[in-house]
């Protein structure tokens, strides 16, 4: 595995290996992310509902626990409010301004103000060392109280005022010189007042000047013995912060948890962070905490100055609202739970924390298996990858091995088998190609050595006719001297004249374009055989063009031109072989002068052999003549001697017969079969025919055109031919029949036939099989000449042991048609 | 039915007897004579009449049917609580509003065992009263009070739990200093003030 990893990249440069490890982190990474965000989120949302409803019942909890110590408060004030002799004290005020003059009091009124204003002791102490201011500072300091009613010593502390008035709403007692004196026109009064009904009146937090504090008042209608009207007014003022912190402080959870009073303006009666009467800071979420109901808000304040999502519980006190500023619609009482959002979102921030590191470690855990997972993967594929690679260049030495059990191991072993079988299918085949290569060079050689071993030259070219191949020989005949043949020009390299050079660019061409330029091979063997025949000349000899013939430098040569099997896409190639004809031409001669002056030989002996005998006849009858005394005798000799003599004449006038001029205009129409006819009935006559049986079936033939006597003649010379080959005894068949223009005479005899190999030889001239004397050996040479000068053709088939059949076919003069009655004798 | 039509009917001139009574008294100053036309028992009743009409109807055609049908149930808090007010407070707050309307005659529930101690008697007079109910729970107490120099006729009527929301509130009350009450139950009284001068 020395590959460089540059091998596997891709485009992103991204192996296996990173791709599987990022799969593996996407796939563990995607769902934790997910899950840890929707936990966030939704664990946010249920701790802000669940805090949320923990703070309003906190709150509301709160605001009952502050209720009851504003009613507790309001009780234990009222009781001050119901003593009889207060009431009673009261009463008496009430009826003393009722029936007095208001004329005669109002002076006198100013004039008390004016002195309590002015700290005039005795007016001081007219009211706050009246019976009833007594009795105030009796129930203040605990005396008037009963045990269980005591003021704890916090209200006490927090109680910054405590005084009556009257029923018009001037100071009536006090516990101290601190208030004013006239009230009527407080709000705080007219409402406790209210009309003379009276009610219970709470004040809103405000800044008292005299107690310099914060404070609250309760302010206590003092109703008449009856409960019928008010006769007076039981104001007090209590320190907000003093009386609420006891109750609010406390109640603390977390390190910011907490519960503070706020009036319906915003304004904090009791918090342990804030200072009493500040306003809540965030105008905004006053609305939102001040509403009638317990609930809870999420809001974008706390309220203490933060911003951000703040959870707040709130609560109105009930019985006190019903009571502060005189009615319910005029503002409320509330208590405010909140918690910094900080510490409330803390746990879950700290789980948050929590989850991500464990999520850290979990991706850190992730990669390192999944690094080691990849590796696992990706090891096998690169060693199958590089195992790959060597079998393409066919250099794995060693099979695969990978166990790692699963499909990789499985295509591992796939590997090792494509690998064996790629290695035997290619030893097999280099096998092969060595002995096909061997075997090529081989023929090759061979081919060389055969075609160097012919004495033939053969040179092959190719289309444009540079010569690609020469053998010894053309080397030897064309160009002993040059020894570059390769590559040059067929017709550059052969010493031709122009008529030479053109009729073999001819050849070419006609080899070329694929046109037979079969040898006239019949030519030469007529030529020769002709040349037997001293009694036919030669006719005019072709022209050298014609012939395929060439002649390099003194040697003679005939041409051939043979295409040559060129490999596909390349272009034709052709051979050309020289037959070297200088020797056969000559010796062609030299037989043909053999053959003639032998021939002539033959015929010279031939001529002399028939005529001697009747020429011995002749010169022994003339002896005898001359002997001869008797005339008649001699008479019959002399006729002998015309006899002979005649015999002679008649061998003369057959050699002049056959190699006679004769003008065609002796010839005329013919009825072949009277000639046969009158042949059969000549040579029955002159031959011992005895035990001859002749079948005609002749049928009705158009005449040719011929010289009676000649057709006649040839027929003669076969019919004796074939009788005097069955001595006078067998079976001959004639046969004349008709075929396309064609007549066709069969002449049949079940003699002992001819020897194949004299078959060829019987037309020779004095060709004979028959002794000295017997035969001239020319009657088929005369027949074969006369039957082709009439047009026809003869020739003799002998199937050995079956006798000879003779078959003459002549064409059919269709002019002269002579009709004839088909005889058939036997 | 009938009390109810001669309530009605003798409302306006209840109005008028009471302003003549207060005229009367004012002009006459000392004079203790009894005032004439109704007597203020009479007054009292009829008032009493009107009082107990009303609320019953309130109760039972108003909170009983509404927490019936599950619409709105009637609570101490209701201004916090979108509740309707309690029977009771029906009547304080219709007495509250009739004495800010100052024709000076008042009335008020009390008890024995009040949750707001301004509830309990304030007098001898309702004191025996509320006492005697628990022997004659039907008969009215009436009586002439005074406050200094102020002369009042005051009648106080036994007052029963007549609805479960009045037993379920006074018996669950953390303020409350009874809480055995049972339907039917006499509770308090109502105390019904005329002023006399």
């Amino acid at each position: 595995m020395t590959n460089p990893s540059g091998s596997f990249s891709n485009a992103l440069g991204w192996g296996l290996k990173r791709k599987l490890i990022v799969s593996m982190l996407m796939v563990g990474v995607v769902p934790l992310l997910l899950g840890l965000s929707l936990a966030f989120l939704q664990g946010s949302k249920e701790i802000q509902v669940v805090s949320g409803e923990s703070f309003q019942a906190l709150a509301t909890e709160a605001a009952r626990k502050l209720d009851l110590l504003v009613a507790e408060e309001v009780a234990r004030t009222s009781r001050i409010a119901v003593h009889p002799d207060i009431v009673r004290a009261l009463e008496h005020r009430r009826d003393a301004l009722h029936a007095s003059d208001p004329n005669a009091t109002l002076p006198a009124l100013a004039q008390q103000r004016a002195r309590w204003a002015a700290r005039d002791p005795a007016a001081i102490k007219a009211i706050t060392g009246n019976s009833t201011a007594l009795l105030l500072q009796g129930f203040y300091a605990g005396s008037q109280s009963e045990p269980d009613q005591l003021l704890p010593q916090v209200v006490r502390a927090a109680t910054k005022k405590l005084f009556i008035t009257d029923v018009q709403g001037n100071l009536f007692a006090a516990l101290t010189a601190k208030p004013g004196f006239s009230h009527a026109d407080s709000p705080w009064w007219k409402g406790s007042f209210n009309k003379g009904v009276g009610q219970l009146y709470i004040e809103d937090l405000h800044f008292d000047e005299q107690a310099n504090a914060y404070v609250f008042s309760i302010s206590l209608p003092i109703m008449d013995s009856l409960r019928y009207e008010v006769v007076g007014v039981l104001h007090r003022v209590i320190d907000a912060k003093e009386f609420f912190s006891p109750s609010t402080h406390p109640i603390r959870f977390g390190k910011t948890g907490h519960v503070m009073l706020i009036d319906s303006r915003g304004m904090v009666l009791s918090c342990p962070i804030l200072p009493t009467g500040v306003q809540l800071s965030s105008a905004a979420l006053i609305p939102q905490v001040t509403v009638r109901q317990p609930g809870w808000v999420t809001a974008d304040s706390d309220g203490h100055g933060g911003q951000g999502t703040a959870i707040i519980g709130f609560a109105p006190l009930p019985e006190t609202s019903r009571a502060t500023n005189g009615a319910l619609e005029n503002g409320a009482w509330h208590t405010f739970v909140w918690q910094s959002s900080d510490e409330l979102f803390t746990p879950i921030r700290h789980l948050m924390m929590w989850m991500m590191i464990l999520a850290g470690i979990a991706l850190g855990l992730l990669a390192t298996l999944g690094y080691f997972a990849a590796s696992r993967i990706v090891t096998p594929v690169r060693r199958l990858q590089e195992a790959a690679r060597l079998i393409g260049r066919g250099e794995l030495q060693e099979p695969i091995q990978i166990h790692t059990g699963d499909e990789l191991e499985e295509l591992a072993v796939e590997f090792n088998r494509m690998n064996t079988q790629l290695e035997a299918a290619f030893a097999g085949l280099s096998t092969q190609v060595e002995e096909k290569t061997q075997e090529v060079q081989y023929l090759q050689k061979s081919t060389d050595q055969v075609l160097d071993a012919v004495p033939t030259p053969i040179i092959m070219i190719d289309q444009q006719g540079l010569v690609q191949y020469m053998n010894r020989a053309s080397r030897d005949a064309i160009q002993p001297q040059e020894q570059r043949w390769s590559g040059r020009l067929l017709f550059d390299l052969l010493p031709l004249d122009d008529d030479h050079r053109q009729a073999l660019r001819r050849d070419l061409r006609l080899v070329e374009e694929n046109k037979s330029t079969a040898p006239p091979s019949s030519n030469q063997e007529p030529l020769l055989k002709e040349a037997r025949d001293p009694l036919n000349q030669t006719l005019s000899q072709a022209s050298p063009s014609t012939r395929r013939e060439l002649q390099i430098g003194s040697h003679l040569y005939h041409y051939e031109w043979f295409p040559l099997e060129s490999r596909s896409g390349a272009g034709k190639r052709f051979g050309l072989v020289l037959r070297d004809t200088t020797d056969e031409s000559r010796l062609q001669d030299q037989l043909i002068q053999a053959e003639k002056s032998g021939s002539l030989d033959v015929l010279t002996a031939g001529i002399g052999h028939e005529l001697n005998n009747p020429l011995f006849g002749i010169l022994g009858l003339g002896e005898a003549i001359q002997e001869e005394a008797d005339l008649a005798r001699a008479k019959g000799y002399a006729q002998d001697i015309v006899g002979h003599g005649r015999k002679m004449a008649a061998i003369i006038r057959d050699f002049t017969g056959v190699a006679a001029r004769e003008s065609k205009s002796q010839r005329m129409s013919v009825d072949v079969t009277a000639q046969l006819e009158q042949a059969l009935a000549i040579v029955q006559t002159s031959h011992d025919c005895l035990g001859l049986n002749v079948q005609k079936h002749y049928v009705a033939v158009s005449p040719v055109t011929a010289l009676p006597d000649q057709l006649r003649l040839a027929f003669i010379n076969i019919l004796t031919n074939a009788v005097q080959a069955m001595s006078g005894r067998g079976d001959l068949w004639l046969t004349t029949e008709e075929l396309n223009d064609l007549i066709t005479i069969t002449i049949r005899d079940n003699g002992p036939g001819i020897p194949k190999q004299h078959l060829g030889k019987v037309f020779d001239p004095f060709y004979t099989t028959k002794g000295q004397g017997e035969g001239s050996g020319l009657g088929l040479t005369v027949a074969q000449r006369l039957i082709k000068k009439f047009g026809g053709e003869i020739r003799l088939e002998s199937p050995e042991g079956q006798g000879t059949t003779c078959v003459i076919t002549l064409p059919a003069d269709k002019a002269g048609v002579r009709k004839e009655e088909p005889c058939v004798s036997s | 039915m009938r009390l109810i039509l001669t309530v009605i009917q003798a409302r306006p001139l209840w109005l008028a007897l009471a302003l003549a009574c207060a005229s009367t008294y004012s002009l006459q100053a000392k004079d203790v004579a009894p005032p004439p036309g109704i007597p203020p028992e009479k007054v009292a009743d009829f008032v009493h009449a009107v009082l107990d009409a009303d609320r019953t109807i309130y109760t039972n055609q108003v909170v009983n049917r509404m927490q019936a049908k599950g619409i709105v149930s009637a609570a101490e808090h209701w201004e916090h609580e979108n509740a309707l007010p309690l029977p009771a407070q029906f009547l304080q707050h219709s007495g509250k509003l009739v004495a800010e309307s100052g024709r000076g005659i008042r009335y008020r529930l009390i008890s024995l065992w009040p949750i707001y101690q301004r509830n309990a008697p304030a007098t001898d007079l309702e004191r025996r009263a509320l006492e005697s109910f628990s022997q004659t729970p039907d008969r009215p107490f009436t009586g002439i009070v005074t406050s200094g120099r102020k002369q009042y006729f005051q009648a106080i009527y036994s007052d029963r739990a007549i609805s479960a929301a009045c037993v379920k509130c006074h018996n669950s009350h953390p303020l409350s200093p009874k809480r055995d009450f049972a339907l039917n139950d006499v509770m308090g009284g109502m105390t019904i003030t005329i002023p006399l001068d």
